[in-house]
């Protein structure tokens, strides 16, 4: 099927004939690495293969409710757990533009310790003969930014829940702000975890893969890779199986031959497993999974708060990134994912969940140096093993009493920890009980956000699987562009970072 | 196996004055809509956290009985014991149980209504195709 002069090709049956084809460069993947490398490329005149595991669904197709975001969006309905001491689930997409569609598009630059520490630790500091990788990660978040229509999120969108936690970080005399996102004239719906229906977040389904498509690209989309195919040590092309958006019955054989290189940008889960299932040789492969843990607190007030209004997540803070290593933001979470949440049960759960509109839940984000694995498992899916450790839990337990603190600061009457071990509710006065509150994981219902590693960069074969512009060591033609290759955690959100880090390699590709 | 799932489903969240219960909200269709569009793995775990449910009173509310034979104030207090417990599997299996549960109780028009919120559009079940 074709789009401008591109084409689109999605799900084919068994009984159909494979699916052939043939470009400079494939890239697996379109979320925010992959979309983003795939732009450069497309835009210096190269053909390109973009390939997602997902369904294509414009804006207008994307659900409204919870059950439908889980069904059509996330990858195994939101059900990959990382295996630890505590069992927390990875929230990832699996859907053409990746977690671009179904995150809070939030955009924050790449902090200048970050590349300090993989100047100092991982020898990654000056790539592709192009000067430092930091100057050329800011020069491409200028770009982006400007691309992606970045804005603060607008006074009419904020919503309660937003300007109050805004004024819980004045009373107590923290810095923190309004976020800025990659969303062009946000309305406040309150839809940005089930996909922007009034199109106005910029997921990389909106903005790039139909500039693909425009400039002669070709899409597949339910389009599973499940090998990477070599002659030799180079890479020479990707195939699978279509796979049925609905039933997940299995499609047909694609099979797309890379010119020049195959770019893996699968995601933090995937992308590891893809290149050990093809057969990669790698010490480092699987290895350096880390992870921004997070969980909530919910503030109950007086007034009505109303959640479910205004920007999904429109406030955060900085402030406690570097002590005691957390970020904090708002997240508005939908009633039907609430009534799960709350600990108990009959009468009194549905009492609890009689106040949905005089709550609101902010969270943090924990810059976790705890260190996992991710290997291919059961039936070949990605396996997560990762735990935080006791320096980790820490900082995870008062980043819990800030939150606290912070509800408390903006009015709230009391709140709601969510920490086995403590009261379900706790009032103003009782909050401190969260600094001495458990620090084993279990105790806590936790969720993996943001994710790195896997296939991490570096400038050493033995400790790392790519160069600082993304090649496996050791291959020919193969990259991988997303947060697999970031081996630290950043204590920001990943998504600036990852698209500008996608666009180097893109760049790198091309000079070479 | 849907009734044992649909009967703890129930216990959990049941009607108050204030509320519809999950019974008032299609749960029926709702449960064979996901039993037949999840996976199995959590399908699996769903019916495995609702035998879980309904086999422990003897160690909630100490009665011999799987929790469907229990009168209301009884099954109610098994579900307020169980699902206060600080037990992690057993605390892990009945969030894997209300889960679903509120995305079925939780996506209902009269329940939305009641907490102000406009009613979802239903989810177009499509993909781009060309």
């Amino acid at each position: 099927m074709s789009s401008g002069t591109g084409t689109h090709v999605s799900f084919r049956e068994r009984t159909e004939t494979p699916f052939e084809g043939e470009v400079d460069y494939v890239v697996v993947g379109s979320g925010a690495g992959g979309a983003a490398a795939a732009s450069v490329l497309v835009r210096a005149g190269a053909s390109v293969a973009l390939i997602e595991a997902g369904a294509w669904r414009e804006p207008e197709q994307y659900p409204s409710s919870a059950y439908g975001g889980m069904r059509d969006l996330m990858d195994d309905w939101g059900a990959q757990i990382a295996m630890g001491r505590a069992l927390w689930p990875i929230v990832q997409a699996r859907t053409m533009g990746g977690t671009t569609v179904i995150n809070s598009a939030i955009c924050v630059r790449t902090p200048a310790d970050v590349f300090d520490r993989w100047e100092k630790e991982f020898g990654i500091g000056r790539t592709g003969g192009k000067g430092r990788l930091a100057d050329r990660v800011w020069k491409h978040q200028d770009d982006l930014e400007r691309e992606l229509s970045v804005e603060e999120v607008p006074p009419d969108a904020r919503g309660r829940s937003n300007v109050l936690a805004m004024k819980g970080a004045a009373a107590i005399g923290y810095d923190s702000h309004y976020m800025k996102r990659y969303v062009k004239g946000c309305v406040g719906s309150g839809q940005c975890l089930q996909g922007c229906r009034k199109l106005k977040k910029q997921s990389t389904n909106v903005v790039w893969v139909p500039e693909v498509l425009e400039r002669g690209g070709l899409v597949l989309s339910s389009a599973p890779v499940s090998k990477v195919l070599f002659e030799g040590r180079r890479a020479i092309g990707v195939e699978g199986r279509f796979d049925h958006p609905r039933t997940h019955r299995a499609g047909s054989v694609f099979r797309v031959k890379a010119k020049k290189a195959v770019i893996v940008a699968a995601s933090v889960t995937h992308s590891a497993v893809l290149l050990q299932k093809s057969g990669v040789k790698s010490k480092s492969l699987g290895r350096f999974f880390r992870a921004h843990p997070g969980t909530g607190v919910f503030g109950c007030y007086d007034e009505p708060v109303d959640q479910n209004t205004g920007a999904t997540q429109g406030w955060a803070s900085t402030a406690f990134r570097n002590e005691p290593g957390l970020k904090l933001e708002t997240l508005h979470i939908p009633l039907e994912l609430v009534a799960s949440r709350f600990a108990g049960g009959g009468m009194e759960l549905m009492d609890r969940l009689s106040r949905y509109r005089h709550i609101a839940m902010w969270c943090h984000s924990v810059r976790a140096e705890s260190v996992g694995t991710v290997r291919a498992g059961f039936l070949g899916k990605p396996m997560v093993r990762y735990g935080l450790d006791a320096a980790d839990m820490l900082k995870f337990r008062e980043g819990m009493y800030l939150l606290a603190k912070t509800h408390v600061a903006a009015g709230a009457k009391s709140v709601l920890p969510g920490i086995s071990g403590l009261p379900f509710e706790m009032k103003a006065d009782e909050i401190e009980r969260i600094r001495t509150g458990p620090t084993d994981p279990r105790a806590y219902i936790a969720i993996l956000s943001h994710l790195f590693g896997g296939a991490v960069m570096g400038a050493s074969p033995d400790t790392s699987v790519t160069d600082g512009s993304g090649r496996v060591h050791g291959y020919e033609g193969l990259v991988v562009a997303d947060a697999s290759v970031i081996p630290s955690v950043l204590g920001v959100n990943p998504q600036h970072t990852i698209m500008a880090l996608a666009r180097c390699f893109a760049e790198d590709l091309l000079a070479s | 196996m849907l009734w044992l799932v649909r009967s703890a489903m129930v216990a959990f969240y049941p009607r108050t004055e204030a509320l519809p219960g999950i019974a008032d909200t299609g749960i029926d269709p709702f449960l064979r809509q996901f039993r037949s569009e999840t996976t199995f793995m959590m399908w699996l775990g769903v019916v495995l956290a609702a035998l879980l449910f309904h086999f422990t009173p003897l160690f909630t509310v100490f009665v011999p009985l799987p929790a469907f034979f229990l009168p209301a104030s009884l099954r109610d207090k098994h579900a307020r014991k169980i699902g206060n417990t600080n037990l992690y599997l057993v605390k892990q299996a009945m969030l894997i149980l209300k889960l679903p549960a509120g995305l079925c109780w939780g996506r209902d028009p009269e329940v939305r209504k009641r907490f102000a919120m406009a009613a979802y559009a239903p989810d177009p079940d499509v993909w781009r195709t060309s």
